[in-house]
């Protein structure tokens, strides 16, 4: 099966400025692939490529099937777009915004448009400058979904939205999810939680993992190790542990590659006087922050963990 | 076509105000402009309009609509393309399925619907009420607009491209309207060994070609890949190749190939000889604004025009030899108003000349050699036409309105033509009419002839501008009387009836005449002369 979107040592600089460093991505048709990623770590730029708005300075990237390069005109007819920067027609009325685009798409389904109007409230003979945030993220999303396109794409889209508007919108993705595969990029990890099926983290331009959410949330653990006397740190604590801590007779740390038995043989051997160990599964928000705080306290090693993490998958 | 048509109606639908500005603007034009022409129909107007000239309420309104509707074009083309700009990263159009080719059909059926057309209409309703039938003149039109969209259209499209909003377009064209004026003046600061440059069709015709060609590759750049960079750089390049154009005369370069030395054979059109009949018709020598350069004046005897025909020297250059000493050689250089017919006349001739050169060659005699660019022309058609109170038409040249006007007299004279021609100004002609110094219904008046030439040997069907119908007034020769006794001069007339010829003029051969002077003593400088070069 060709995946929906590959990128191959995907680069893209801007002056001295690497934004995206050798990024290797697959994502499989019919996928809710999440790209996360602080800000500033290359999310939006690696969707300007792949939308063929930036073009890359290395590497390669395909969309469809179709070469990053060559994606435009009728490309866009499979391809749906939302980004929270992007500018609107906003002269036009939602009504007219729906008419316009749908002399572009000839497999437009006024139906679904009817559907999506319904679903999201919109209000048709309101001109785009006129409405809220919220509202015009609906617009743009009913604009974007009413032609059934096979990929589509979003850029923030939850960004500053309130919670109802988030979960009409999700639930408007969802129900699009079994015919088409969607790739987002987000901070807003408790709603992509609920719907992502893979799941991407985008460092600095770096891609440190790239997996099935399943296998990220089995494999990071939060560990507490209670001990008899007083806590010391293993000197050399295996590169798997991120955010190794210690206070009065505690250990904690976050486990990045956890499986089950060898993860307890594994405690053992370093805390044989351990009176309780605890295993904790993480939400996709705590792995999230705990990578990202490690990234930046001890950015190489962490690296290396999360590179041999994704190597292990690999 | 389902897509450009979107676009285009989607456009039309945003810059309705915009279109109708520029609709009202033409319409003004259509109406008001007319008035060039019809203000000057019936005896005793003449006076009013004459008092008043262009500076009347009609004159200064259509002057400003002519300045006025190109702005809103400028306007209208800026928010066109700035509707969905070309520069950025955000703009929805951007992951649409739009294709590049439809988008941009889109955004020219627009030019060509809002601005091309209206024009096209407003110039033929011009020519209708002109007197011309428009549809004579399509290729001319629609020259015209090519013209337009090659000077005009093109590179507001292409500033527009590369622009993010009207804004930013107004600083870089400002930005351009400072950098021609500088090199203009430069180029007037500059010293040169001219005294004006020849001006032909192929400086023209390469700038014309190089803007319209550069330009469209910048609009094709942006809609087809959007690469403002290389956009950016076509466009600098070709400010880079208009500017060197305009210090390297490319016509002044291919006069000899335009105007071939054997050109003419063995029968030249024209003798020119050197004339100095009297100690004050001699060549002279004068200082220029330029300490280097020294301007030397030769008067000379024209001759030998044969009959039915017309000389044009367009421009000529200098050569002189000196025994052991190195060639001077002249650039080419052009000679201004030098039409001469059958007869005899006299012509002076200007050249610089470094005063370095001047300084080595002054006390020995020289061989001085003048080759001249000549346009030999001949009589093609004529028609005679008897002078009358109203609108007459000359065929292949125009119409013309005589002009009254009352001078010390009780009643309005005729006392000048104003002609109008359709598209561009006439092809070359010559008009001669009677002028008349006393009352028109004396029993035998006396006449003088009045001579005026008019048009250029251009054959383009038309000049760029607005307006389709131009007006020229002929300046004819003699048109004051003579001073008899304690009388005043009057400024003569024509009288109804008496005839009007227009000959025109069709070029028959281009080449090279040359007037070669032994022994010429390069003129002394005068004492006033060498001491404001001093001084300098």
């Amino acid at each position: 099966m060709t995946p929906a979107i590959q990128t191959l040592s995907l680069s893209r600089k801007f002056g001295r400025t690497v934004a995206l460093d050798r990024v290797d991505l697959e994502v499989p048709e019919g996928a809710v692939y999440a790209l996360v990623g602080a800000n500033g770590a290359g999310k939006t730029t690696l969707i300007k490529v792949l939308m063929n708005i930036f073009q890359p300075t290395g590497g390669a990237a395909t969309v469809l099937g179709i070469d990053s390069h060559k994606v435009s005109g009728k490309a866009f007819n499979r391809i749906g777009y939302v980004s929270e920067n992007q500018q609107m027609p906003d002269w036009m009325t939602v009504g007219d915004m729906l008419a316009y685009f749908r002399n572009f798409y000839p497999q437009w389904d006024r139906d679904l448009e009817q559907q999506l109007l319904r679903q999201f409230d919109l209000p048709l003979k309101r001109k785009l400058k006129h409405l809220s945030r919220g509202m015009r993220m609906k617009a743009a999303f009913a604009s974007s979904l009413a032609y059934r396109p096979a990929l589509i794409v979003l850029d923030e889209p939850f960004s500053g939205l309130d919670p109802l508007v988030r979960d009409e919108l999700i639930e408007g993705l969802i129900d699009r999810a079994p015919e088409t595969t969607i790739f987002l990029s987000s901070h807003d990890l408790a709603e992509i939680e609920s719907f992502s099926s893979h799941v991407g983290f985008l460092e600095q331009g770096h891609l440190l993992f790239s997996e099935e959410l399943s296998s990220l949330t089995g494999r990071f653990r939060d560990v507490t190790v209670t001990l008899t006397g007083p806590s010391t740190l293993p000197p050399t604590p295996p590169p798997s542990w991120l955010q190794v801590e210690a206070a009065d007779s505690v250990v904690r740390f976050v486990h990045s590659d956890y499986k089950g038995a060898a993860a307890s043989e594994e405690f053992s051997r370093f805390f044989p006087s351990a009176r309780d160990i605890s295993v904790d599964a993480m939400s996709l928000r705590s792995i999230f922050l705990s990578i990202a705080k490690s990234g930046r306290i001890h950015d190489a090693s962490a690296a290396s963990v999360l590179g041999k993490a994704k190597g292990g998958k690999e | 076509m389902k897509q450009i048509l979107a676009i285009f109606t989607k456009d039309a639908r945003r810059f309705w105000p915009e279109i109708l500005v520029s609709f009202a603007l033409l319409l003004a034009f259509v109406f008001v402009y007319p008035n060039e022409w019809r203000g000057t129909e019936a005896l005793g107007v003449y006076a009013y309009r004459s008092f008043l000239g262009a500076n009347s309420p009609m004159g200064f309104l259509a002057n400003a609509i002519v300045v006025l509707i190109p702005i809103s074009w400028w306007i209208l083309i800026a928010r066109l393309i700035h509707g969905e700009r070309l520069v950025g990263d955000t703009q929805f159009w951007l992951t649409r399925p739009y294709e590049w080719p439809k988008f941009l059909a889109a955004k020219l059926l627009f030019i060509a619907v809002f601005i091309c057309l209206p024009l096209l209409l407003a110039q033929s309703i011009l020519l209708a009420d002109a007197g011309f039938n428009p549809f004579f003149y399509l290729p001319g039109l629609l020259y015209n607009l090519i013209l337009c969209a090659g000077i005009f259209i093109l590179p507001l499209a292409a500033v527009s491209t590369v622009t993010t909003g009207f804004g930013r377009m107004t600083l870089i064209l400002l930005g351009v309207v400072v950098f021609i004026a500088g090199v203009a003046l430069l180029i007037t600061e500059l010293p040169s060994d001219t005294s004006g440059t020849v001006s032909g069709p192929l400086g023209d015709s390469l700038s014309f070609i190089l803007l319209a060609c550069g330009c469209a590759a910048v609009v094709l750049v942006q809609f087809a890949i959007r690469k403002v960079r290389v956009a950016w750089m076509i466009l600098a390049g070709l400010a880079l190749l208009m500017t060197t154009g305009a210090f390297l005369d490319p016509d002044e370069r291919f006069v000899e190939h335009s105007y071939p030395s054997e050109g003419f054979g063995n029968q030249a059109p024209v003798q020119i000889s050197s004339y100095a009949p009297d100690a004050s018709i001699q060549p002279s020598i004068n200082g220029t604004r330029d300490k280097g350069l020294l301007e030397i004046t030769i008067p000379v005897h024209v001759l030998g025009v044969a009959e039915g025909h017309a000389v044009i020297l367009t421009a000529f250059k200098a050569t002189i030899d000196a025994a052991g000493q190195a060639r001077w050689e002249s650039p080419w250089q052009v000679v201004y108003n030098e039409t001469h017919m059958p007869g005899n006349s006299d012509s002076w001739l200007r050249f610089r000349i470094r005063r370095a050169v001047y300084d080595r060659l002054k006390s020995t005699p020289v061989t001085l050699h003048l080759s001249f660019a000549v346009d030999d022309t001949q009589a093609a058609g004529s028609s005679s036409i008897p002078m009358t109170a109203s609108d007459f038409s000359v065929p292949d040249f125009g119409i013309c309105t005589p002009q009254a006007y009352s001078w010390l007299r009780r009643n309005p004279e005729i006392t000048g033509i104003s002609c109008r021609s359709a598209m561009r100004h006439p092809h070359l002609t010559y008009v001669t009419a009677q002028w008349t110094d006393g009352s028109c219904s004396d029993l035998d008046p006396e006449k003088t002839l009045g001579t005026a030439w008019t048009g250029s040997l251009d054959s383009d069907p038309a000049e760029f501008g607005i307006t389709s119908v131009w007006t020229l007034p002929l300046t004819f020769s003699n048109n004051w009387g003579n001073r008899r006794g304690g009388d005043i001069a009057l400024p003569r007339h024509f009288c109804p009836g008496s005839p009007i010829t227009f000959t025109a003029y069709n070029r028959v051969a281009r080449g090279q005449v040359g007037l070669t002077i032994q022994d010429f003593h390069i003129p002394e400088m005068a004492v006033g002369d060498v001491y404001l070069m001093q001084m300098k």
